[in-house]
């Protein structure tokens, strides 16, 4: 049990109580779909039921006719840029003449009721010429059938080292699938816009990315960007899933036309159909290795299934590449990864972001490695791990502690979990009776993986912070102000810590993050601590220089709201120095910079920070009846330092357990273009009674390029839990399973 | 959601007059109808509540059976220490079904007017016979994992999605109703249907009919009863396949048997052939298998719900081996 | 049509319902009480647990109409006089809060849970909050809080 608290006022690498918190659990938080504005009207979307087609025509006949309707918009009412998109602006905001996928948005309407508003939007009636979709991405990359103009490959990386025609002894090859997987946030897409008198628009909007969402909004309205503010309203969850604009334009929009407030909030079923979702993907490998399982070579073709517009593909499928060997050292890589347009949902970032789709692949063929020389599947792990001043197969070398070895031992070294008991509750199939444990077999398995933290390729990541030190009430208070979005993750509790430490003062208040401070970048990508937390340590710095200079000293920390030698010796009151004059440094910061990908051979430096975990996995599996129960699993990972170890494990706990998801249950499925299980009851997640208890084994080995020494956290845990667990099943069954989720009928045959 | 009026029923007779005339629909716990409604799939005029009307008595009858009211909460009537001891697998089907929050509200009479969970039901987007007849059955060529393998027709392919009602198949359940005629009763046998030409029809309930109680009749070998479900994770999922059985075993030979699937056809399906197959066998593995292979003959599955044989297959093996065992 | 109920032990009375609104609806957009969430509106999550006559339901499937008369409990009425309920306490030191969106349906469905069953094993907590969905926190410290508030 993790319950390390202790009273506000604690620096980093404590664990005090959220400053959120007290809301949260009184039910007085205010999410993006809780909020409420005087004469707010509420928004409604039409979609596609189509994965592609033609628009003939559209009649808003019906819906304008209906009473509470107060504005009915199409494509033709987007007052600027047509296009959006993260990396690439191809995604409509309305659609234009034609559909691209089954859920694609058409029209918009606003009106006093959502019952209103939704009834309005099923009175428009428009009329398509339906087009076969384009459904198979292997296939549509040569295919002359295209979703858009400029073909069907979005992004081939290729990764080209040492030989390429290097040969081995022992050679494994196998091909590999990974489902369609939902972030599955609770908290609906949602957010509240409200027309200013200047013209402009204030958005209260629920997303990971504010200021990303602020230059495609303001481009999108046709607006300059300091009409358009936006204010972090309360996330429930993202993943990825709200790295992308989903309701943002069309909120506006309504505001803008209607003069009025507008809400919009997704329906469960609306929100399968509203966000990214991980990329489906088909590989291929070969690992070739010597007599002794040393890797000789690794060749892998990966095509991930963008769906019909970019989001962030690009990006998702040069990790799934450049990460696509794992953990290890390799002397010979052809890696050849493809991302690919087609009419399935849009793809786009999900918690791994590419990492997991390789990782399952590569993981599982380190095992028939194994197996193939008979060597114990840990032993082959740790005779190829990876080390510090190893190169990846980008020609990157790994600067700063990488411990694979380590991880793969001390998840081997940890306790097994115990036998089975007599509570029947405890067996595959849970509370239901199911099994008595005549058929039960237990396996277990193991699996590593990396992950790049931070944005890549060159991309300027940096975040702002501002810091403002003054005295309230007589004592000594810091204002931190940026514009990361608190996604859930703790954010606010680090930031308000990083200020303790660096500033010496109790009394910390986060403010709302808004776009009236510079962007902070995305909460994604594990980065958020790192980038945002170093641009308040950087503002931190900034104020207590500010703070000496006032006091003219150069030879003093910040502690305890006083000035104090390196002796202890206390020079003066920050209250006496501060008077009434408050301090106020906004920072830039930036990690050091990340390079493109040679766009022939994969060679780059193109990752800032690798961060690695390990798992292990117990399972008992009902032979007969193809019923898993993940019975413990145990993970080690190296965070380089926990700012707020109860929130690092958490994080780890969380993120083993969407891994769980996609390795037994978690699949949107895609028939012909078609989403077949838009909601809770057939998108199944884990419940308390799938995940369970773990043995999390926190590794603090400090990265001297990174603020405080700390590694992204936040997706590694997704990472490697999904092929551990399948490795405890195939253990257990002696079945293939290439492809996940693994679900009853493929553990009973047919 | 399409416009509706709201109505509380003061007395069954008058509910059940109401409702007689079109479009109108009672509402119980409302854990299926609300959500169906907010989907579009039914669209009612006018609700009647009935959850004012004094329908939630459990009696223990002194012959060994059970009556109970159909407004019973399935939480309620799970717990219920009579039912545990003379109907375990009822119990057993109760708590294995939805979550703790929908037990509490959902009805024991709501729970055997559950309709289907297949996926083109649900959507309004999509053909089905079910909900739109003649619209054509879009899950035959689609997403049919979860669908039926015995019973269906070229119509329709939706599985029952009750785990209730298994069990009450198991016990020879019989429904008691009122009717504009008057007080009426029927056995659960003839109240589900399989879906042949008429896949609209979930039941042979008459139209405007109100179910008032379930009677559980004395049935010794329930006794010796249970259920076992598999789905696709640990709990608060509908079934993949489930088994209700009541087993006698005296002398390592089958005295009596009773069995019935789940989540395999439109209704309950109680194995009368498997049952036949082992009366009066002795209590092996090998007959228990053959038993279940001769019920499963009949099975015509989909492209991609064939796993369901074996599965079922193997689930009979499963519990009627435990129940061999513990009546050792 | 006019709703009476009582919410948090408080008279309430919520106009101009139309029919086909829920009480989660009711609650969220008529009576100013957003703490029971909309994370699904079909049951099949748990983030709108409230208490209807002292059980536990989803409020988005208990029709506005069928909750006249009735007793409602939000997560907002649980705090007493001294401050925050010993469940909504434990969550917040046992780090069960991540996001949140999941916490008041739990914190409600656990606050029944030790009402009926005050030392719960582990199965028991697992089998009483399975009707909950959780996407953070991976439930390891929603069962430490559990036994944390049992505890206290």
């Amino acid at each position: 049990m993790s319950t390390t608290t202790v009273g506000a006022g604690a620096g980093i690498g404590t664990s005090p109580l959220r400053p959120d918190g007290t809301l949260k659990v009184t039910g007085e938080f205010a999410f993006s779909s809780d909020l409420w504005a005087d004469r707010m009207l509420w928004g409604a979307t039409l979609r596609s039921p189509h994965p592609r087609a033609r628009i003939v025509g559209i009649d808003l006949t019906g819906a304008v006719a209906t009473t509470g309707v107060h504005a009915v918009l199409t494509a033709e009412d987007v007052p600027g840029k047509k296009l959006y998109g993260l990396e690439h602006a191809d995604q409509p905001v309305l659609a234009m003449g034609q559909v691209r996928y089954a859920g694609e948005p058409v029209a918009i309407v606003a009106a006093d009721h959502p019952e209103t508003a939704r009834r309005a939007a099923a009175a428009i009636v428009v009329e398509y010429e339906v087009l076969p979709p384009i459904t198979d991405p292997v296939a549509a990359i040569d295919a002359e059938e295209t979703v858009h103009d400029r073909g069907n490959l979005l992004r081939h990386v290729p990764i080209r080292k040492g030989s390429l025609e290097a040969t081995a002894p022992v050679v494994v090859t196998g091909e590999y699938e990974v489902g369609m997987q939902d972030q599955a946030f609770l908290g609906p897409e949602s957010g509240l816009a409200i027309p200013a008198e200047d013209g402009g628009v204030d958005l209260f909007i629920a997303t990971q990315w504010l200021h990303g969402d602020l230059g495609q909004v303001a481009d999108c309205l046709g607006l300059p960007p300091s009409k358009v503010r936006l204010s972090l309203a309360g996330v429930g969850g993202a993943f990825g899933g709200r790295e992308d604009v989903s309701m943002q334009v069309h909120a506006c929009m309504l505001a803008l036309h209607t003069g009025r407030p507008v809400k919009m909030v997704y329906s469960r079923e609306e929100s399968f159909h509203g966000h990214v979702h991980r990329h489906p993907a088909r590989m291929w490998y070969e690992h070739g290795a010597d007599l002794d399982g040393r890797l000789v070579y690794v060749k892998a073709r990966i095509v991930l299934d963008g769906g019909a517009y970019a989001s962030t593909s690009m990006a998702v499928v040069a990790n799934a590449t450049t990460l696509g060997v794992g953990p290890y050292k390799v002397p010979n890589v052809v890696v050849d990864g493809y991302a690919v347009y087609t009419n399935n949902p849009p793809c786009g970032a999900m918690r791994g972001f590419g990492a997991v789709q390789a990782c399952f692949a590569y993981e599982s063929q380190m095992d028939k490695l194994a197996a193939a020389l008979g060597l114990d599947p840990v032993d082959v792990r740790v005779r190829n791990a990876l080390e510090p001043g190893d190169t990846m197969p980008t020609g990157q070398v790994v600067h700063g502690p990488a411990p694979v070895a380590d991880l793969l031992d001390r998840v081997r070294a940890a306790a097994p979990p115990a036998q089975r008991g007599d509570d029947l509750r405890e067996l595959p199939g849970g509370v239901a009776n199911t099994t008595h444990g005549e058929g039960v077999r237990r396996g277990v398995g193991y699996g590593i993986g990396i992950k790049n933290v931070g944005f890549s390729e060159g991309f300027d990541d940096y975040s702002t912070a501002r810091v403002r030190l003054e005295v309230v009430g007589g004592e000594p208070a810091a204002v931190v102000h940026t514009a990361a979005a608190e996604v859930g993750q703790g954010l606010v509790t680090i930031q308000a810590q990083i200020v303790r430490t660096e500033l010496g003062v109790e009394q910390v208040t986060v403010a709302t993050a808004d776009t009236t401070v510079g962007s902070a970048g995305s909460s994604s990508a594990s980065r958020q601590t790192y980038v945002t937390g170093g641009a308040v340590k950087a503002a931190c710095e900034a104020v207590r220089a500010a703070v000496l200079r006032r006091a003219g000293r150069d030879d003093v920390t910040l502690r305890g709201g006083r000035l104090v030698t390196e002796g202890g010796e206390v020079v003066a009151d920050l209250v006496d120095v501060l008077g009434d004059r408050p301090i106020e440094e906004t920072v830039e910061w930036r990690h050091k910079p990340t390079h493109p990908l040679d766009p022939r051979t994969g060679q780059g430096d193109a990752h800032v920070q690798y961060a690695f975990a390990a798992h292990r996995a117990t399972v008992d599996v009902d032979v007969e009846l193809g019923l898993v129960r993940v019975v413990e699993i145990a993970t080690a990972q190296d965070v380089g330092r926990a700012l707020h170890p109860q929130s690092v494990r958490g994080q780890i706990a969380g993120g083993t357990a969407q891994g769980l998801g996609l390795a037994v249950m978690e699949e949107i499925q895609v028939v012909d273009g078609l989403i077949r299980n838009p909601s809770f009851t057939d998108y199944l997640i884990p419940t308390i009674l799938d995940v369970p208890p773990m043995r999390i084994d926190v590794l603090e080995l400090g990265d001297p390029s990174a603020p405080y020494g700390l590694r992204g956290v936040g997706e590694p845990p997704t990472i490697s839990s999904t092929p551990a667990i399948v490795a405890a099943i195939r253990a257990a069954t002696g079945l293939a399973l290439n492809r996940v989720p693994v679900r009853p009928e493929h553990l009973t045959g047919t | 959601m399409k416009p509706f009026a709201y109505q509380r029923a003061e007395a069954a007779d008058s509910a059940v007059a109401t409702i007689s005339r079109t479009g109108a629909a009672y509402l119980a716990g409302g854990t299926n109808i609300v959500d169906l409604m907010k989907l579009g799939v039914t669209a009612p005029d006018l609700l009647i509540d009935v959850t004012g009307l004094p329908l939630r008595d459990i009696e223990a009858l002194p012959d060994g059976g059970m009556r109970v009211g159909a407004l019973t909460a399935n939480s309620d009537l799970a717990t219920d220490p009579v039912l545990r001891t003379r109907f375990p697998a009822v119990a057993l089907a109760l708590l294995s079904g939805a979550s703790a929050q929908l037990r509490n509200r959902a009805t024991i009479g709501g729970n055997l007017l559950q309709r289907t969970r297949c996926r083109y039901f649900v959507d309004v987007t999509k053909s089905c016979n079910k909900r739109r007849p003649g619209a054509g059955c879009a899950a035959r060529e689609g997403e049919h994992t979860d669908l039926a393998i015995l019973g269906a027709s070229e119509q329709c392919v939706a599985t029952n999605p009750s785990d209730l009602a298994v069990a009450l198949a198991l016990v020879d359940a019989r429904v008691e109703l009122l009717t504009e005629g008057g007080p009426a009763s029927m056995s659960v046998h003839e109240f589900f249907r399989l879906p042949g030409d008429r896949p609209e029809r979930d039941t042979n309930l008459p139209p405007g009919a109100l179910i008032t109680a379930v009677v559980l009749p004395a049935t010794p070998i329930a006794r010796m009863s249970t259920y076992r479900k598999v789905r696709d994770r640990s709990s608060f999922a509908f079934a993949a396949g489930s088994v209700a059985a009541a087993l006698d075993v005296r002398d390592g030979v089958v005295q009596d048997v009773r069995l019935a699937y789940g989540a395999v056809a439109h209704r309950p399906w109680r194995a009368y052939a498997a049952e036949r197959s082992l009366r009066g066998a002795p209590a092996t593995v090998d007959n228990f298998e053959r038993a279940a292979d001769e019920e499963l003959a009949a099975a015509k599955p989909l492209r991609d719900n064939g796993y369901k044989v074996p599965l079922i297959r193997n689930l009979t093996v499963g519990v009627l081996r435990g129940m061999t065992e513990a009546s050792w | 049509m006019r709703v009476n109920l009582t919410v948090n032990g408080e008279a309430r009375q919520a106009d101009d319902v139309w029919p086909g609104e829920s009480l989660l609806y009711v609650l969220r957009e008529r009576l100013g009480l957003p703490g029971a969430k909309n994370a699904c509106e079909q049951g099949e999550c748990g983030s709108c647990t409230v208490y209807l006559d002292g059980t536990p339901v989803c409020a988005c499937l208990v029709a506005a109409g069928q909750a006249e008369h009735r007793d409602v409990r939000t997560v907002e009425g649980l705090p007493g006089p001294d401050g925050l309920d010993p469940v909504q306490q434990a969550f917040l030191s046992a780090g069960a809060v991540q996001c949140g969106f999941c916490t008041p349906g739990l914190v409600v469905a656990v606050h029944d849970l030790l009402a009926r069953n005050p030392t719960p094993s582990d199965p028991d907590i697992r089998e009483a909050l399975a009707g909950n969905l959780c996407r953070c926190t991976g439930y390891e410290n929603i069962v430490a809080a559990v036994k944390l508030a049992a505890g206290a």
